[in-house]
């Protein structure tokens, strides 16, 4: 049984490395993953496997895999992952092929994917995954892993990736553009109510403030620490993670940071109009921000000669972060704040534990 | 008294198969179809359509130059994969011990082959699309110390429209193989007394249910016991229902849920289901090979006390020809030893006949 766990933590590892560099191009599109699946010789993880090895192998390589397929991860990893297990599928030993297991929960999950998917255009990932489809390559299940009471424990709560997942964008999305400027609006016809029950006069006699001034900007302001608190949090969090990896990976963190930061500038910069116009064709080989942004910039701007209130919220408001891309709407929002710390000091004593 | 019918096993599932056809559109198509669809419904060109089936196609995955494909069955050389170079050291270390593959790993490939891509040849006895298998291990009662640890067990398929008697007939266990009473006088009659033509009943319990074997006359409600003396002692009620009138995917069970299987009055085993899902194309489609036993374990044979080559079948004691008390023999050495050439008992002993628990390895 020890060495059973200690294999899957070896492939986990390999997936992990595969898809960590993927998360570093910023993009979704198989051609890139399938570049970085080459450059590892990812394939060649089923060789050397015999006899019943091959399907004990297969079956614990598309388990560990089909995680990174489902929520928390964010949109790119989940992308990843299903092009991890269209690989993995593909590429394994054993015949007839071990199947991907699916759980009955996690299918609503893999349609609003394929919804996400379907509504962003991203073409390579829909044709995979109904591809995977058609080839019956998945067992439907009624749960995602076969069920004993031998099974160790580090297994059964398999250690979730923290760079993978994808950041809340509940608050986010909740104060959104519309709501906005429907907020304003209201507060607007409230102050104007309630105004009009005294006059003048009387209000400064009372010295009552009858309403709250500036309510929507404050409520931008609020929302607009709340996602510099969480990006703080994110990069404390994979700083961590990074420390106890040894060497060689401090660099490349050090670059994606990088990488992370500039493409939050700039979709800053470009709000929203400029991500959801952005165009997704499957040979796009990586995200050009600068250039495509061009028409939807403009439109941006077009807008904000319309002047107040409502324009500034809208160019304010839209706080995309690097994943922005990702989050299309119907994806559901699996943790409203930041990663939950006792889970993760639970996994750090365990770990420590060992 | 009756059997749980709300929400069945299969229910939600069957609710998955629908909407994964439905989502998809994928059911009876081929690939060729299925392209042309994937292009009409997302609106791409023929052109684009071309680039898209390149990108993702197999060959995309390749490692290798195509005119160089490495033997799969050997680690490459300097493996970057953490999991290829700890299999090659794993490996190393192996062949270094020059250990071959016992008989036990060869047989099991061979059982798990059997388990799939059967095709009926009756279309009336094919799987019914839709229908469940569910995967069973049944444990072996800890009777002895090393069983706490190994957690021996069979592992079967079982479809859920398949009735719990099919899984209760499946169950091999030696102790309804098991002989009793004393036959050293008479050893020719033994055989003819076998504990699971005697003793049928049996029951199942799940979920507070006892699923009672009342398919012969012979069999009694074995459970009455348990639950009279449950109710005397304010435990929760637990129900009555028969095994033969209850399918599995009627069962209302939890996944992983240790369950029990009782039979001979006390032996006792442990019921997991480890897993439910719909079936698959590549499953052993032909319903007659269900329960479909993928997993048996082996246990090592009591072997003769005399020959050292054939499995026990004898057990005695206060034998006076035996070097220990009890002892075991095989049926040649029993009989040559303990009787004379007209099978007249010789000297003063007691026999009883032993059912190895390798049985039925
Ligand atoms: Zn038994
Ligand atoms: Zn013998």
């Amino acid at each position: 049984m020890k060495t059973k766990s200690s294999r899957n933590q070896q492939v986990r590892s390999d997936c992990e490395e595969l898809l960590a560099r993927f998360q570093q191009t910023d993009s979704v599109r198989f051609e890139v993953f399938s570049q970085i699946w080459r450059e590892m010789k990812f394939g060649h993880i089923f060789f050397g496997t015999a006899g019943r090895e091959k399907r004990a192998f297969g079956r614990a390589a598309l388990d560990v895999a089909a995680v990174y397929f489902l929520p928390p991860f964010s949109f790119q990893i989940r992308a990843g992952g299903l092009y991890l297990l269209h690989g993995l599928y593909h590429c394994q030993t054993a015949s007839p092929r071990v199947p991907i297991r699916l759980a009955l929960k996690d299918w609503e999950d893999v349609l609003a994917f394929e919804k996400d998917a379907v509504g962003a255009q991203h073409l390579d990932a829909v044709f995979l995954l109904r591809q995977l489809l058609l080839r019956k390559a998945f067992h439907f299940a009624a749960m995602p892993a076969l069920l004993t009471f031998k099974r160790s424990k580090e297994e059964a709560r398999s250690r979730l990736c923290k760079r993978f997942v994808a950041r809340a964008r509940g608050p986010q999305e909740l104060v959104g553009r519309d709501a906005m400027e429907e907020l304003s609006n209201i507060h607007h016809l409230y102050g104007k109510l309630k105004s009009s029950v005294f006059s003048e006069a009387q209000r400064e006699r009372l010295g009552v403030a009858l309403i709250r001034h500036n309510l929507p900007a404050q409520l931008r302001g609020h929302v607009v620490s709340f996602h510099g608190w969480q990006k703080r949090k994110q990069q404390e969090e994979s700083d961590d993670e990074d420390e106890g990896d040894g060497e060689g990976t401090s660099s490349r963190a050090e670059s994606s940071r990088r990488a992370q930061l500039l493409s939050s500038i700039k979709s800053k910069a470009y709000g929203q109009a400029a991500e959801t116009c952005k165009s997704r064709r499957h040979r796009q080989v990586e995200v050009n921000a600068g250039e495509e942004s061009g028409p939807a910039l403009s439109k941006v701007r077009s807008k904000s000669s319309k002047v107040s209130l409502k324009a500034r919220t809208t160019e304010n408001v839209c706080i995309i972060g690097d994943m922005s891309k990702e989050a299309a709407t119907s994806t559901r929002i699996h943790h409203l704040t930041a990663l939950d710390r006792g889970g993760r000091q639970a996994q750090k004593d365990e770990s420590a534990g060992e | 008294m009756r059997p749980h019918k709300n929400r069945g096993l299969g229910s939600g599932l069957n609710e998955l198969t629908l909407s994964a056809a439905v989502g998809t559109k994928l059911h009876i198509e081929d690939e060729d179809a299925f392209h042309a669809n994937f292009a009409q419904e997302m609106g791409v060109s023929v052109d684009m359509m071309r680039e898209l089936k390149e990108v993702c196609s197999i060959a995309s995955l390749r490692c290798h130059p195509e005119d160089q494909e490495p033997d799969p069955e050997v680690v490459p050389e300097d493996p970057t994969l953490k999991t290829l170079v700890e299999r090659k050291k794993k490996q190393d270390y192996k062949s270094s011990l020059k250990i071959s593959k016992n008989r036990h790993d060869l047989y099991a490939d061979e059982q798990e082959r059997l388990a799939v891509m059967m095709k009926p040849e009756a279309v009336e006895n094919m799987v019914s699309e839709g229908d469940v298998i569910l995967t069973m291990n049944v444990y072996y009662p800890a009777t002895f110390e090393k069983f706490c640890y190994v957690r021996p067990h069979m592992t079967l398929l079982l479809m859920g429209s398949q009735r719990l008697t099919e899984l209760r007939d499946a169950i091999c266990c030696a102790s309804d193989l098991q002989m009793c009473g004393e036959f050293s006088n008479a050893p020719d009659m033994a055989p003819d007394f076998v504990s699971k033509e005697h003793y049928k009943s049996a029951f199942f319990f799940f979920e507070g249910v006892f699923y009672n074997d009342m398919r012969y006359p012979e069999c009694r409600d074995i459970s009455q016991t348990t639950i009279t003396w449950a109710k005397a002692n304010n435990f929760p009620p637990y129900s009555q229902a028969k095994m033969e009138d209850t399918k599995l995917l009627d069962l209302q069970v939890k996944v992983g849920f240790p369950y029990l299987y009782c039979h001979q009055g006390d032996c006792e085993h442990v019921v997991i289901i480890t897993d439910v899902r719909l079936t698959h194309k590549d499953d052993c489609l032909d319903r007659k090979f269900y329960p479909l036993l993928t997993h048996k374990h082996r246990i090592a044979t009591q072997k003769c006390a005399v020959c050292y080559t054939f499995i026990a079948r004898w057990c005695t004691t206060g034998d006076q020809f035996a070097p220990s008390h009890p002892c075991v023999f095989c049926d040649k050495c029993f009989r040559m030893l303990h009787y004379d050439a007209d099978g007249n008992k010789l000297g003063d002993f007691q026999a009883y006949p032993y059912i190895d628990r390798g049985a039925f390895n």
